[in-house]
């Protein structure tokens, strides 16, 4: 594992730009990048046949009698479920979901060493910050996460820490409009 | 009775209000009273109103002081319409809600509202206007020229290919950038603008028409 200075670090954790680092560093801050971009960023497009296996599968539980289907239910029993059914629809739809039409499999990655804590946010989450966190994975750290997001543009960035918003150093970014960059994802 | 209280809360939960009562708890309330005045407002125009909602939530999420928040708001808004307007000037048809969210996020990237006319003149099936000028406000994002951008998009359109052949412009121009050393995001557009175009000037090509006159 190769040991970046210390500069180039906080390249990879968004706190530099390539363009602010020194001469001599900025050879290594570009590999440190292409790196890093290369470890697993590629999105993973679901195989066209999924949907019919799963359709298939699904067919098939449905002509299997079940223990819930061989179940008398009289209609006064349903008026609990039915209250927690809509009580979880309330809780679901806020905001209102937007059909996707379809996802994709994506994973984030981010080198913070000396963090103890990465989370991802961004408005795939409801920028709940709690949300989605990071593990820790084999490389020295090297943080990760794979998410399954519908097709379009996400915006978000990690939380380090739970206090330090780092802009994801392989993806392109914009103005937040409150003085920070977020990361940019089309899919 | 109770069924139908709660196919009256569902159906209020399916509505831009009810989406806004989702900042209750989240957003500190002189937020939550701005975004329902700007939502409200901005629905009854055929804006959309989640990118709003989003916004409110980013920015509390954050820790954004609420005056701070509120001038984010405000902008938002701003651009929304100004993205709206900029579609309306691209045809006689009514923009959707995707394009005019896409549309504002493209301005906020670095594209003009010119540009934003160009783009969904030149958008056409297969290619939403909503997915372009999500493309293009990423490829601004990365760095390459407004410009540049409106014309690589319009060249990849007009060379005929699949719509994932505008949907992967980033991902070629990030490949472009990483695999030359020192190359820019702009040198890598251009590159492959000259592809787009020596395909779309191939034989059997339908050019569109060039969208700054």
């Amino acid at each position: 594992m190769t040991d970046f200075h210390p500069q180039v670090k906080q390249l990879l954790d968004g706190e530099l730009t390539l363009a602010q680092l020194p001469p001599e560093l900025r050879a290594q801050g570009e590999e440190a990048l292409r790196l890093l971009a290369a470890v697993d960023r590629e999105p993973v497009t679901l195989p066209a046949t999924l949907d019919a296996r799963v359709l298939a599968e699904l067919r098939r539980r449905a002509e299997t009698p079940s223990f819930w289907r061989r179940l008398r239910l009289r209609p006064w029993t349903l008026v609990p479920a039915f209250a927690a059914g809509a009580a979880l629809a309330l809780l679901l739809s806020s905001p209102a979901p937007t059909p996707a039409t379809s996802t994709v499999t994506v994973r984030f990655v981010l080198f913070a060493p000396e963090a103890q804590q990465v989370t991802l946010a961004g408005t795939f989450n409801q920028w709940d910050a709690a949300a989605t966190p990071l593990v820790r994975t084999g490389a020295p750290g090297v943080w990760a996460a794979t998410l399954i997001l519908p097709a379009g543009q996400h915006q978000y960035a990690f939380v380090v820490d739970g206090a330090r918003w780092v802009p994801d150093p392989a993806a392109p970014a914009v103005d937040d409009g409150f003085g920070r960059r977020n990361s940019v994802l089309s899919l | 009775m109770k069924t139908c209280c709660v196919a009256l809360l569902l159906v209020i939960a399916g509505t831009p209000v009810g989406a806004q009562q989702g900042l209750a708890g989240r957003v500190p309330p002189e937020i939550a009273t701005l975004v329902r005045q700007l939502a409200t407002s901005a629905a009854a125009r055929g804006i959309p109103v989640e990118p709003l909602i989003q916004k409110a939530i980013e920015g509390s999420a954050k820790g954004v002081p609420a005056e701070r928040v509120a001038t984010a708001l405000r902008a938002l808004a701003a651009q929304l319409d100004a993205a709206a307007a900029a579609l309306q000037q691209a045809g006689p048809a009514r923009p959707d809600t995707a394009a005019i969210a896409a549309g504002a996020f493209a301005l906020n990237a670095g594209l003009s509202p010119r540009d934003v006319t160009a783009l969904a003149q030149v958008s056409r099936p297969p290619y939403s206007t909503a997915v372009t000028l999500r493309v293009a406000s990423t490829l601004a994002a990365m760095g390459v020229p407004a410009a540049q951008t409106v014309e690589l998009v319009t060249q990849t359109i007009a060379s005929g290919g699949p719509a994932t052949d505008v949907l992967g412009l980033p991902a070629q121009v990030m490949v472009g950038v990483s695999h030359g050393r020192g190359v820019t995001p702009a040198q890598a557009a251009a590159g492959l603008t000259r592809a787009a175009a020596a395909r779309a000037n191939a034989p059997g090509q339908n050019r569109p028409k060039p969208p700054h006159p």
